[in-house]
């Protein structure tokens, strides 16, 4: 019984960690050639809900098209450029700010009511490991940001 | 010699990007998850003491289980019996266990273990268990890449073992080694991507080196070579090997390598 609700409980949160995402623009880390960053996008080209990859191979920024009212987890993002090898340096979604109401915003620029905005999402994993740890400092008052939970995520806007 | 001076003055002074895809050693990366490489590594070395060439073939496939975990087989063909002749072959696993990666550098490692197997005469003090000699290999290599600047290293333990009951290991040669390499790379074209169809030519310069444990006989070769990467996933390495010092006895310590590479991504 006590297994099946906290199966209930993690599937809670997984839903509630999915957004509808339009747009990822992500910059990798750790590579410098073309052999690995084509890895990376044949990884997210093979991804059923992306539509596109459009790459920059000298900033290693690729920006994911999702195929319209697709819901997914930054989670997929990280998980697909790491099985390539790489890492995520910085990850921007552009997404339905309806569905962004489970995220924390970590600074005080609010979400605005329009349909699209784009915020960068903060967690570890998601931006560099020394930017990660400037930001833990930052926000060591905000329990959730620092406690490693994969299923809630921090962002600030960008837009 | 004077050559090789000029060319290690330049890759240090030009490096602008660098690559770790070498050709003798294996960098501490790994190949993508659910990717399939296959190899057909040639190599061509000059007899020291007959005429001829020694010739091997060594036809590989590597998979990469997940982001860490990689495994490899390789089969050995050679002419050492005037026609080609399977010899044996070996399994090699390598897992990343350290990274710390930031915008265009990293620094990994990882550890590697190889079995191989060979039923050739063993003619030589070498030991060498990429087609020569039965036995295993475990080591450590870590890559840095710092300002655009890769460098890899390695420390290995290797040992032989009997070639088959018909070739036995000889008593009066030592049969465990240390293994110690240094590898550099450096991207020469392009200077700037503009597509994933363009070809990559990369320089890299490897040292490699051998103690015998037991007598302390050892020996370093360098190994230059240039690489080409064809629309981001075959590879053509073409490599010269060149002993720079020996006190152990070896039949053919200098030669060329020529391996083609494709790499199937996210098969599975």
């Amino acid at each position: 019984m006590k297994n099946i609700f906290t199966s209930f409980i993690l599937l809670f949160f997984a839903f509630e960690s999915n957004a509808q995402i339009i747009k990822a623009d992500i910059i990798a880390t750790g590579l410098t050639c073309s052999m690995c960053s084509k890895s990376i996008y044949k990884q997210l080209t093979s991804l059923p809900e992306v539509a596109s990859v459009d790459t920059d191979l000298n900033t290693n920024t690729f920006t994911v098209n999702l195929k319209p009212n697709t819901n997914v987890s930054p989670k997929i993002f990280k998980d697909n450029v790491e099985k390539a090898g790489f890492f995520i340096g910085s990850l921007v979604v552009t997404a339905d700010s309806k569905t962004l109401e489970n995220y924390i915003n970590l600074e005080k620029k609010q979400i605005p009511n329009s349909k699209q905005v784009q915020v960068q999402i903060l967690d570890k994993g998601f931006v560099t490991e020394k930017e990660f740890k400037k930001l833990a400092k930052k926000h060591k008052d905000i329990a959730s940001y620092s406690d490693g939970n994969e299923n809630d995520f921090h962002f600030k806007m960008t837009n | 010699m004077r050559v090789l001076y000029i060319w290690l003055a330049f890759l240090f002074t030009q490096f602008i990007f660098s690559q770790e895809l070498f050709v003798v050693t294996d960098p501490a990366s790994n190949i993508p998850a659910n990717s399939l490489s296959v190899r057909l590594g040639n190599s061509l070395f000059k007899e020291k003491l007959e005429n001829g060439y020694n010739y091997h073939l060594m036809p590989e496939v590597t998979y990469g289980l997940n982001k860490n975990l990689m495994f490899r087989g390789t089969a050995f063909i050679s002419n050492r019996q005037n026609n080609l002749v399977a010899e044996g072959g070996s399994f090699y696993s390598k897992y990343r266990f350290y990274s710390e990666d930031d915008i265009n550098s990293h620094f990994r490692m990882a550890a590697f273990g190889r079995y191989s197997f060979n039923n050739s005469d063993i003619h030589q003090e070498q030991i060498e268990t990429m087609g020569h000699n039965s036995g295993y290999e475990m080591g450590l290599v870590a890559t840095k890449l710092i300002h655009k600047v890769a460098i890899s290293s390695s420390l290995s333990f290797e040992k032989a073992l009997d070639n088959t009951s018909k070739n036995p290991f000889p008593n009066e040669l030592g049969s465990a080694a240390t293994n110690y390499t240094l590898s550099i790379g450096k991207l020469m074209y392009p200077k700037k991507y503009t597509s994933f169809k363009q070809t990559n030519i990369n320089l890299m310069l490897e040292f490699l080196g051998q103690t015998i444990n037991e007598n302390g006989h050892s020996s370093i070769d360098v190994v230059p070579a240039i690489q080409f990467i064809i629309n981001s996933q075959a590879r053509i390495d073409l490599a010269y090997r060149h002993e720079l010092m020996s006190s152990m006895f070896r039949t053919a310590p200098n030669g060329v390598y020529l391996n083609l590479e494709y790499n199937f991504y996210t098969i599975f």
